[in-house]
């Protein structure tokens, strides 16, 4: 955005921040979000300004973290990214007070990752907590704590993906809840060593690339659980189309499991090994398409006019377009022309510069094969994320379904 | 939707492009696919010090280091009208497509796949203006857009799925359609 803008966007959070308990890191920089429908399996979730005060559709929930055993070494972290885009529990190592156990690589020395994202990495050691969000609990889990101060030498083929994310401004969080319809990120990494994932570190300055057993690797926190572990819905309110200072919605674990998770009528779109599946836009049919709660908005490749400036990559019509999207599932399910609309990303950025919901953001896509809808298709609507190989009452996971 | 250029159309536009491949790549003049596959596997087999590979901003033959610390092998390498495009397959499963003008200087390069190739040996000299470019305020980890004088990186996915391309705005061939850098 523009620098002006961004001036008053950061100024209005800070002010916002000054207003309630305090500021700053080690997760007490906002009050807890307004408790929604209560149960053992719910959590409430907000998109809001988020650590970095310049978020927008970013889904934000707390969780609780506990030296593995105990039940007083805890400590609860607000404004965790909820992303159905990624798989496991992830930390920044700034706003983490406890001082956790290494998880350990085969060799016997501790395991590190390297967390590849688009436009960056994450690098840090993997460690293990007892993890409780509502009800929930997943014991002596392997999480990442991100930018670890003992771990500052990145290896080079690491660092040569892109731009370190190693801090809650860069990451724009204090961490990442990866609840996709997936049980890790890696697989392939359990089998082979991949360049730029895993690394045995003997020091933290000497390390070497490491397969890594999938029961070392940070897991989807769902299927640790002892019941609801079958996957996630995702409950949001609508949006108004011009945008909202915040929205706070419901993560309800487990697919019919409980009285407040049934599947009901939902149309079932079962996705591939990537977790994508075919949408079809203008005509085009795009086989790399993907829904996912962790990207800020809707990117597709489109003659629709790009914005100027600093917001290049997202749509700015002359005026907010309504268009239609069809989805189909790999399991051959289909909805045809969902509604959704692009408004002109300046515009609404600078009417409401508070504002951190907004449902008509659009943006380029550079794989003219994919079609992202981000966390605007999930306003207004109840979506289901069932886990491979997990079985609900309507399907077997990978799905989503709404 | 744009509606992308086909090669046919690129070709009406500049005509026959008088494609003349740098010496060093001779062994890659061939207007056979397969052939010049042929010869891309040959050249890895012997270690060859003519393999014809590179990095963005580089002659075609200046980096055969790409290859061997990537440990990859040439899937592909095809002549087209204006351009020429090295397919190398990694051994994670991602695909990194280099392309090369007539001048032998590559102009491009892609990725798509399940993990983020090494950009720093894509990339070469521009990787650093890459990592320090400023980033728009409002940018989640799933989109990255840079566009510098010299210097375009475009990429979107998610994990297990990756694509992007960067390329020199200034070295792009003339005919080259944009929408065939993937």
């Amino acid at each position: 955005m523009p620098a002006n803008l961004r001036v008053i966007r950061t100024a209005l959070g800070v002010a916002l921040c000054l207003g309630v308990i305090s500021c700053g890191g080690g997760g007490s920089y906002s009050p807890a979000p307004p408790a929604p429908p209560t149960g053992g399996n719910t959590v409430a979730v907000i998109v809001d300004e988020g650590p970095s005060n310049n978020s927008v559709n970013t889904l934000f929930t707390s969780v609780t973290v506990c030296v593995p055993g105990s039940t007083t070494s805890c400590q609860t972290i607000d404004h965790i990214q909820v992303d159905t885009g990624s798989y496991g529990l992830r930390v920044l190592s700034t706003v983490l007070s406890l001082t956790l156990p290494k998880q350990m690589a085969a060799s016997g020395s501790p395991l590190v990752e390297c967390t590849q994202f688009v436009d960056g990495y994450a690098w840090g050691p993997v460690e293990l907590t007892d993890m409780t969000i509502s009800g929930e609990s997943a014991k002596s889990m392997p999480i990442q704590v991100i930018g670890d101060p003992n771990y500052t030498t990145v290896p080079s083929d690491c660092s040569s993906t892109g731009s370190a994310e190693d801090t809650v401004t860069t990451f724009g969080a204090n961490g990442i809840l990866g609840i996709g319809p997936f049980a890790l990120n890696c697989p392939l990494c359990a089998m082979q060593v991949v360049p730029a994932t895993y690394y045995s570190c003997a020091t933290p300055s000497t390390c070497v690339g490491t397969v890594a057993a999938e029961d070392i690797q940070e897991p989807n926190p769902v299927t640790l659980f002892a019941t609801d572990n079958n996957g996630v819905i995702l409950d949001m309110p609508a949006v108004t189309s011009t945008g909202q200072l915040n929205v706070t919605g419901t993560l309800i674990f487990g697919i019919d499991t409980q009285s407040n998770n049934a599947s009901g009528t939902q149309t079932v779109f079962n996705v591939n090994g990537n977790a994508e599946m075919t949408m079809t836009f203008d005509g085009q049919m795009l086989n790399q398409s993907f829904i996912d709660s962790g990207s800020n908005g809707i990117f597709f490749t489109s003659n629709i006019s790009p914005c100027a400036g600093s917001l290049t990559s997202f749509y700015c019509p002359g005026s907010t377009l309504s268009l239609t999207v069809s989805l189909q599932g790999t399991n051959g399910t289909m909805i045809n022309n969902v509604p959704f609309m692009i408004g002109n990303a300046q515009t609404m950025l600078t009417n409401n510069p508070t504002f951190n919901a907004f449902p008509t953001l659009g943006g380029t896509n550079p794989n003219a094969q994919s079609f992202d809808y981000g966390l605007p298709f999930f306003y207004g609507k109840r979506v289901a994320v069932a886990v491979e190989n997990f079985k609900t009452t309507v399907g077997t996971g990978p799905y989503i379904a709404y | 939707m744009m509606s992308p250029m086909t090669d046919m159309e690129s070709l009406n536009q500049t005509g026959q492009y008088p494609y003349k491949p740098s010496e060093e790549c001779q062994m890659l003049q061939s207007k056979h696919l397969s052939m010049a596959a042929l010869c891309a596997v040959a050249f890895i087999a012997a270690l060859s010090p003519r393999l014809c590979h590179a990095t963005l901003g580089e002659p075609e033959v200046s980096v055969q280091a790409d290859v061997s610390q990537l440990r990859a092998s040439i899937k592909s390498s095809e002549d087209r009208t204006v351009y020429r495009v090295h397919e190398i397959q990694l051994p994670s499963g991602t695909v990194l497509r280099e392309f090369v003008a007539a001048n032998g200087n590559v102009f491009a390069v892609a990725w798509s796949g399940p993990f983020m190739p090494n950009l720093r040996q894509a990339m070469g000299k521009y990787f650093d203006s890459y990592v320090a470019a400023p980033r728009t305020g409002i940018s989640d980890r799933k989109h990255v857009q840079v566009a510098l004088p010299d210097l375009v990186v475009q990429a979107s996915g998610h994990t297990r799925s990756f694509a992007g391309r960067a390329y020199l705005p200034s070295a792009i061939p003339a005919g080259f359609n944009l929408g065939d850098l993937h």
